[in-house]
């Protein structure tokens, strides 16, 4: 009886290398999501640098139900509220601006709003430094 | 080839982040727009006002807004420095939101990012 003797193949088999690449490719690709990973950053008071707001002293911005915006109890368009508080802010630059949503308001005004004040530097060259957003809670804690 | 399909697999191994929040919602526009860190804490918040959280690892899971506070508080005692990420839908009524900022003031969180999307010129003009 002959038995055949083959020779041992001593290379790695790369041939299915591609293939599995691929599937991975394929995995990676799908799984991947451009997520929306930026914002819009606010800072919270920290208890050594929050100087109580004088109600009299700020300027409050109050949002009312779909978007209309009281400031200082005078309706005003969000394009006009830099030009209010640039004479405001020359003379006192760390002026405090309270925003004061409705609960109803839908938090995209909110959001807008603070992304005006967050322009100033670009829209009327000044930083407003000072921007509060009271909590209910604090409202009723600290205000009336 | 090989090598090819390789260069693409370590390019989407880089770019890719695990979402820990798969929360589907309109995001407000803003003109400001900065880079999250990675890892930030998140807390989501739905048109209707359902709320989920992540420490920043893991999946979020859904909470109630009574347990914003204890789920803050419990990240800021492990990292006094962490940044949260708010990712709510433009029209959730504001008392939603304003809840959990409450919980974020009190829990002692340092810094919020509300998660935006890009404002352009079509969407400013559609808005006014």
């Amino acid at each position: 009886m002959k038995f055949k003797r083959g020779t041992v193949n001593d290379e790695i088999p790369t041939a299915s290398m591609a293939d599995i690449a691929f599937l991975l490719i394929i995995y990676f690709m799908v799984t991947t999501t451009f997520a929306a990973t930026r914002g819009i950053d606010f800072s919270l008071p920290q208890e050594d640098d929050s100087p109580l707001v004088d109600k009299e002293e700020s300027v409050l911005i109050e949002i009312q139900p779909g978007g209309v915006l009281m400031v200082d109890n005078k309706p005003l368009p969000l394009d006009n509220v830099l030009e209010y508080l640039k004479p405001k802010l020359e003379r006192n630059p760390m002026k405090p601006v309270i925003i004061r949503a409705n609960e109803m308001t839908e938090y995209g005004h909110m959001v807008s709003v603070f992304d005006e004040l967050r322009q100033a530097p670009e829209k009327i060259g000044m930083e407003v430094k000072n921007v509060s957003i009271p909590t209910q809670r604090e409202i009723n804690m600290f205000w009336y | 080839m090989a090598d090819i399909a390789f260069l693409l697999i370590i390019f989407f191994m880089v770019t890719i982040n695990f979402e820990v929040d798969k929360t589907q919602v309109f995001l407000p526009k803003t003109t400001v727009r900065l880079e999250i860190p990675k890892k930030a804490a998140y807390i989501s918040i739905t048109e209707s006002g359902q709320i989920r959280v992540s420490g920043g690892e893991e999946i979020s899971v859904p909470v109630h807004p009574e347990d914003v506070l204890s789920f803050a508080a419990d990240v800021v005692a492990r990292d006094p420095q962490k940044e949260f990420v708010l990712k709510a839908d433009q029209s959730v009524p504001y008392r939603y939101v304003d809840g959990v900022i409450d919980s974020l003031k009190q829990a002692k969180a340092r810094v919020i990012y509300l998660l935006s999307e890009q404002e352009t010129v079509d969407s400013a003009a559609g808005e006014g």
